[in-house]
């Protein structure tokens, strides 16, 4: 009989809590209360009820063989243990997040070699006070004017100035 | 201004050496490249030093090992007498008109260049602080940008989490289930039996009364009218006796 019920993993709320991103908080307060709620409800049961008192009902019920009946057909009852049909769509759930989380980390790792490709042209620049017009529009090539697109004076749009 | 620009184009030709060698001979130049690949010297704060306001210094410092202190000016002196004496630079109304103009405009300068040149400094650094503002926003953003990636991905690696929460809701939802099913079979039969022992104390409390009942019943019936009689007679002589007890007792 305790073989039916996969352990259950202790779960470390404080440390969840703290990866939870700040939109998802709400989310994260509803399932914490409904988890709570549920290990509450299975505290409160203990785990066999209290058994019957057969001898005292045999001694007081009139009725021959009545009480013997009960008792046989009472410990020869097997409560069928609920069926299971929720993990499997769990399990594949998390593969699915797996997946996402993965592409999410690669996508995140790019993001993160190109700001550290910007941060180190920004470590190794010259200082401004150094600097040529020539070299501001090599390290900056937004600065440029297009003297092809625009060929008049000032350059650029006037709505840019 | 003049041997500057002497001094100046010195090493542009010795760039543009090269080009003329190769006219003359493709295959071989007296420079292996005609750009180096070094970077280039910080640009200089200040121009060349000069002294009065045209002549380089490096005349002075040409001269001085031959001629000391005063060979220049010695020089420019005897440069000076020389073309006035012998009227190569002749004077004529023009010469003070030169000297007027010159006068004015040093006196301008003297008096208003270091303001001007403050105003213009001012300019340009505000120009600078504009970028330096510009680039120094840009490099706390990145970094900023660059933690907030790395914390999305420590976030991220905690989704285990989640899905052991819901593996753990299930098992327990199961669990509660299962013992729901056993408290409700045996509390089903306890009821059944609770309720034969019930049945059985109401048939014997019923027995009783009926047997009561049916017992005072008889015994009202079995009471004749003669004894009735009797028992009523008794019962007002009783009571004659009781009252003058009671008239005694009171007097008393």
């Amino acid at each position: 009989m305790a073989g039916r019920r996969a352990a259950l993993k202790a779960i470390d709320w404080l440390a969840f809590a703290e990866r939870v991103p700040p939109n998802q908080k709400g989310m994260f307060n509803s399932l914490k209360t409904r988890s709570d709620g549920i290990s509450a409800k299975l505290a409160s049961l203990p785990e066999t009820p209290a058994p019957i008192d057969w001898a005292y009902y045999r001694s007081v019920v009139a009725k021959a063989g009545m009480v013997d009946e009960f008792e046989k057909k009472f410990s020869a009852l097997k409560v069928p243990e609920p069926v299971d049909t929720r993990t499997s769509a769990i399990n594949a759930q998390e593969a699915e997040a797996n997946k996402s989380a993965l592409a999410y980390i690669e996508a995140s790792k790019a993001r993160v070699a190109s700001y550290e490709k910007e941060l180190e042209k920004f470590n190794n620049m010259i200082p401004f006070d150094q600097m040529t017009i020539e070299d501001l529009h090599a390290t900056f090539p937004e600065t440029k004017l297009d003297k092809v697109k625009y060929p008049y004076w000032p350059h650029k749009p006037i709505a840019d100035l | 201004m003049l041997s500057r620009l002497v001094l100046t184009s010195g090493s542009a030709l010795k760039n543009s050496g090269s080009f003329g060698a190769c006219v003359v001979q493709a295959s071989r130049s007296i420079h292996s490249s005609p750009q180096s690949k070094a970077p280039l010297p910080p640009l200089p704060e200040k121009g060349g030093k000069i002294r009065h306001g045209i002549f380089p210094e490096e005349l002075f410092s040409l001269l001085y090992p031959k001629t000391g202190v005063t060979g220049p000016y010695m020089l420019g002196t005897g440069l000076l007498l020389y073309m006035l004496s012998k009227e190569i630079y002749v004077i004529n109304h023009e010469t003070f008109a030169a000297l007027s103009i010159s006068s004015v405009i040093i006196y301008g300068i003297k008096k208003f260049g270091p303001g001007v040149a403050a105003y213009a400094d001012k300019l340009n650094e505000e120009k600078v602080a504009k970028a330096q503002e510009v680039k120094d926003v840009a490099v706390a953003r990145l970094a900023q940008a660059i933690e907030d990636e790395k914390k999305e991905q420590w976030r991220v690696e905690g989704r285990h989490m989640l899905f052991d929460t819901k593996r753990n809701n299930v098992t327990m939802l199961l669990e509660t289930n299962y013992r729901e099913r056993l408290h409700m079979v045996t509390s089903e039969v306890k009821r059944r039996l609770d309720y034969q022992v019930e049945l059985q104390n109401l048939h014997r409390r019923m027995e009783q009364e009926h047997m009561v009942n049916w017992v005072e019943q008889n015994v009202v019936k079995s009471i004749t009218p003669q004894q009735e009689k009797e028992s009523i007679a008794k019962c007002i002589s009783d009571l004659k006796v009781l009252a003058k007890a009671t008239q005694a007792r009171a007097a008393v």
